[in-house]
């Protein structure tokens, strides 16, 4: 019953947001103050609140032997509690809160919340295990700023394409099966519920219609995006159900209301295990992607155990474990040689960063295109936004 | 039951009959409230079922009406058989004790309602409910609602919406138990002249003894299911087919046994009305020179009540008998009518009423 | 008449009543207020922090951009649809507890019709999400007659919102019923109505505004929901959804949004109001 409790708190969260927010009390607006980080760590405060993708927090509820939540309670004293959020924008309201102490956000998710402060620039001294970091994911455009890192990587990897076996036949490799030839499987399509899932729509763009010129699927001028757009609301009339939420989806999944649409690793692997015929495959056209940062909250009230978690997720043992169950590229380079699979990092292109290349991690459009155009405005992520809503009708 | 004589108030020398039970028996569970039941209401009569509460009238009249199925027997309207019928394939409407309004309706949609069911244009309608109110002096009230009514008003509409469209037979429930005194008094007149001015049976549920003996033309008495005596009010008051019909109808002083010897002077159960006896001093001798067969006792006054038009004194008498006097106020009274006073006590041996005990 | 109170009580009086009030004017009606207020603001669209400058764009936007009628549209015939649903099936519902069953039964199908409202709502949706699936015992249930399951979608919606809501309905109306003598169904039988003419005549007004008591439940209850549609509507967007899904977004325009159904419920009340349902509450 872990999807009740998320649910509950997301609505509690969401009144909590409105009324905190709408009075003022909440993050005032600013650009990048975000508080300091710690010279160095003090005592555990004996509990740290925790905004995290599904899979990236399992305390052996979902399957008893996946469980790194409880190590690092007994190693630590920290008392750990997980928010599982759906979707980006999901965490960064939570974010605003101020009740959480670090969050696992994504690419579309952490320059926003540098830019209003609400994440604190991190000391990367204070988690000893930074220093076997990929240097590939180190002071990135979306994880620092001004040469300080806002965060510690976590790993990174790509949206799939996932299907059930016994009812898409041929074997779909393209983004086509669910966009120009949705209607195959008109009522049995879905996708994911976030205006970033546009940029899906113009990844497959910039192969079917090169004529649209789109170089990056974030960087959309209002022709792009509406091309995009069209695209989505010829996708809709096929579409069953959006999610966001990931046990809607793997029950959808199994019991056939879904048979073709986006996932992640971890969803497949959790259908799989429930004994649905589904196949995940990353289609010819690349992916958009995530490439996630472990941020600590601007106003934490535990960051000292906060901290101690940034280090303990990417502690090479650790790390390998979520990166096999979530289904990514780990981001410790010493992970990859504690893995089950031997093998992962190399299946997951752990340090290929020519592969990396074809995914298109998740990042937050904005009125400057991010493809370098300077004879162009694009469009931000409030008409994305706007967009969505048109879409879904 | 002997039809032969034709009494009805319309003067016809063929009476029929509106309402006939025939063994009707009525068990709620393993309850009988009516107990073989055999009935004949003439048409045009104004009969009432008289009898304490729990008595099974309330039920028989329920029956009639078709709100209750009986047990067995059989239920005849106007010769026709309606024991399966439902209460709207008869043609007889009901004045409930609770009036029953509409109170969603005004008071002209509730009397109107009637032909409202039977698809009555509405012009013909409201006409006919502005009649039917106006025979029940209410108009002008067409417009209200029941809430908005006295009791006695509601009583009239109650009246009126039965009345609406002429039914063969109006049943009612203790029609006048809600209203006081007064008004009870003013709509018994007023619902004998409504019931000789429409010609329709009543047929009128009650437990007051006044109300059934002033109002009807014939009277039942109903006691534990079974009807005791049926016949005019001055039958049933003036010769008791029964103990209980004498004490329920009217006060009576009941003398059985022994006392019926010490005091009527034979053995039986004898019924002498309180009325009927009159008082005089013990060492004179009475008024009038006493006729064959008075017979004259001698007593103490134990208790007098003035109750208006009327004492009522209460004797005791050598043996410890005790008999209750009814006395107009009218002329002076013998001296010795006074609390411990010795009187003398005499009446008609006549007035000495046999009834099978 | 009751004595006028002494100072000594009305201060007891006054310390009794004033927590609930304070509670209601401050967490009720402010919140609304701020909410309201917030619909006035503005979002960053980058860092979707609220911008505290006073513009009435969001209303703009609301009131120009068609998908929002289309959804506001949807929503409301949603909740109409519910609303229209269960009066439909609480009158014979009712009307079998209340005169039909006989009075032992009465408790328990009193019971019966009470016992969903103790399971959670999530439980029930999640159930309903199972039963309405693709191998759900729905469509199993009409196959045999060539018929295929509703799935996912607005009919989904409604035959949930319908399922959930409907024991505010029967409660209204099961009182209201009860309450009706007896006499009044006899007083109208004896008058030569039949069974069909007794219920539109009599059975009907009486318990009118028992529905429109009911209704009032269950047409704001749907209006405002947002998590059945997500887990039964399948790609069906609703008012609560898109403000959901605006909370974490842009605050103003969620509040905004929000104003939609307030001022539908307001509008329902009063009409209700006029109908005298209220009195009956």
């Amino acid at each position: 019953m872990r999807k009740r409790k998320t649910s509950a708190w997301r609505s509690a969260a969401a009144v909590c947001a409105l009324l905190l927010t709408a009075a003022g009390c909440g993050s005032g607006g600013g650009d990048g103050k975000g508080g300091h980080a710690p010279d160095k760590l003090g005592k555990g405060e004996g509990k740290v609140n925790i905004i995290a993708w599904a899979g990236y927090a399992e305390d052996g509820s979902n399957d008893p032997k996946v469980d790194w939540v409880h190590p690092f309670e007994k190693k630590t004293g920290c008392q750990v509690n997980t928010k599982t959020a759906g979707t980006s924008d999901e965490m960064v309201s939570l974010m605003k809160t101020g009740q959480y102490d670090t969050v696992s956000a994504s690419g579309d998710a952490t320059l926003r919340l540098i830019a209003s402060g609400d994440a604190a620039p991190v000391n990367t001294k204070l988690v000893p295990h930074y220093k076997d970091i990929f240097p590939a994911l180190k002071q990135q455009p979306f994880n620092s700023k001004d040469g300080r890192m806002y965060g510690i990587p976590h790993g990174r990897g790509a949206n799939l394409l996932m299907y059930r076996t016994d009812k898409v036949k041929p074997a779909p490799d393209s983004w086509r099966a669910v966009f120009d030839d949705s209607a195959r499987y008109a009522g049995h399509v879905t996708a994911y519920d976030s205006p970033i899932y546009i940029a899906d729509a113009a990844l497959y763009l910039m192969r079917a219609k090169p004529s649209l010129g789109i170089k990056n699927p974030y960087a959309l001028d209002q022709k792009q995006l509406d091309a995009a757009v069209a695209l989505l609301k010829k996708q809709h009339k096929a579409v069953g159900e959006y999610w966001s939420d990931y046990q809607k989806e793997i029950t959808a999944f199994k019991g056939g209301d879904s048979v073709i649409g986006t996932t992640w690793q971890v969803i497949a692997n959790l259908t799989k295990a429930e004994k649905a015929p589904v196949k995940a495959v990353l289609p010819k056209e690349g992916a958009t992607g995530w490439s996630d940062t472990w941020m600590v909250s601007a106003k934490a009230e535990h960051p000292n155990c906060a901290y101690r978690w940034l280090d303990w997720i990417v502690s090479p043992k650790v790390n390998a474990q979520v990166a096999e169950y979530f289904g990514e590229a780990p981001s410790n380079r010493k992970a990859c040689a504690e893995t089950s699979d031997p093998n992962h990092c190399a299946i997951f292109h752990a340090d290929d960063e020519k592969y990396f290349q074809r995914v298109h991690f998740w990042t937050t459009p904005i009125k400057e295109c991010l493809d370098g155009r300077k004879d162009a405005t694009c469009t931000d992520y409030a008409q994305w936004t706007r967009a969505w809503t048109e879409v879904k009708g | 039951m002997a039809e032969t004589e034709t009494r009805t108030r319309t003067g016809t020398t063929t009476t029929r009959t509106a309402v006939r039970l025939e063994a009707v028996t009525k068990e709620f569970g393993t309850v009988r409230a009516v107990d073989g039941v055999d009935l004949a209401v003439r048409e045009g009569e104004f009969f009432s079922l008289l009898g304490p509460s729990g008595s099974g009238k309330t039920t028989l009249l329920r029956l009639v009406a078709g709100f209750e199925q009986p047990t067995a027997g059989r239920i005849e309207l106007a010769g026709h058989d309606v024991t399966a019928a439902p209460p709207n394939r008869r043609d007889v409407h009901t004045v409930f004790q609770d009036y029953a309004l509409f109170p969603h309706m005004s008071v002209e949609q509730n009397v109107a309602y009637a032909l409202t069911v039977r698809g009555v244009r509405k012009a013909e309608r409201l006409a006919r409910a502005r009649e039917a109110l106006a025979t029940v002096r209410l108009d002008g009230f067409a417009a209200r609602r029941p809430a908005e009514l006295s009791g006695g008003q509601r009583q009239r509409v109650a009246l009126a919406r039965a009345l609406v469209d002429r039914p063969a037979v109006l049943l009612l429930d203790e029609p006048l138990g809600a209203l006081d005194l007064a008004l009870r008094q003013e709509m018994q007149t007023e619902l004998k002249e409504l019931q000789r001015t429409t010609g329709i049976t009543f047929l009128l549920v009650t437990h007051d003894q006044d109300e059934a003996l002033t109002m009807s033309d014939r009277v039942a008495v109903v006691r534990d299911g079974r009807v005791e005596q049926t016949g005019p009010p001055v039958e049933v008051y003036e010769r008791p087919a029964t103990a209980f019909v004498a004490g329920f109808v009217g006060t009576t002083n009941l003398l059985r046994g022994e006392a019926a010897v010490r005091v009527v002077g034979r053995p039986g159960t004898y019924s002498i009305r309180p009325e009927r006896i009159l008082l005089t001093d013990p060492a004179e001798p009475p008024a009038e020179p006493p006729a064959d067969g008075r017979r004259t006792v001698t007593g103490r006054v134990t208790d007098i009540v003035h109750a208006g038009a009327h004492t009522r004194f209460t004797i005791a008498l050598p043996h410890g008998d005790r008999l209750t006097v009814l006395r107009q106020n009218l002329t002076g009274l013998p001296q010795s009518a006074r609390l411990d006073g010795e009187i003398g006590l005499s009446w008609d041996d006549k007035d000495a009423f046999p009834v099978p005990s | 008449m009751p004595a006028a109170p002494t100072s000594g009580s009305r201060l007891r009086l006054t310390a009794l009543l004033a927590p609930p009030l304070l509670w209601l004017t401050l967490a009720y009606l402010g919140s609304l207020a701020i909410l309201l207020l917030s619909a006035f603001w503005a979002t960053d669209s980058f860092t979707s922090d609220v911008v505290h400058t006073w513009n009435t764009d969001n209303f703009h936007e609301l009131l120009t951009t068609p998908v929002y009628r289309t959804i506001a549209l949807r929503t409301l015939s949603i909740a109409v649809a519910v609303t229209v649903i269960d009066a439909l099936l609480a009158l014979p519902m009712a009307f079998c507890m209340a005169r039909v069953a006989g009075r032992r039964w009465r408790r328990p199908l009193l019971v019966a019709v009470l016992t969903p409202l103790w399971a959670g709502y999530l439980v029930k949706a999640y159930a309903w999400r199972v039963m309405l699936g693709e191998d759900g015992v729905v469509g199993a249930a009409l196959a045999p007659f060539g018929l295929h399951g509703p799935g996912y979608g607005t009919t989904a919606v409604v035959i949930v919102l319908a399922y959930l809501w409907l024991p505010y309905m029967i409660l209204p109306v099961y009182a209201a019923l009860e309450r009706l003598p007896e006499r009044m169904l006899e007083a109208s039988a004896d008058l030569g109505a039949g069974a069909w003419r007794t219920l539109r005549s009599v059975v009907l007004p009486a318990v009118r505004p028992a529905v429109l008591a009911g209704s009032v439940f269950t047409f704001s209850l749907s209006l405002g929901d947002y998590l059945t549609v997500q887990i039964v509507g399948g790609k069906t967007q609703l008012l609560g959804n898109v403000i959901a899904s605006q909370v974490t977004l842009d605050l103003p325009m969620a509040a905004a949004l929000s104003a939609v159904p307030v001022v539908l419920i307001v509008c329902y009340l009063a009409a209700v109001r006029r109908a005298g349902a209220l009195d009956s509450l």
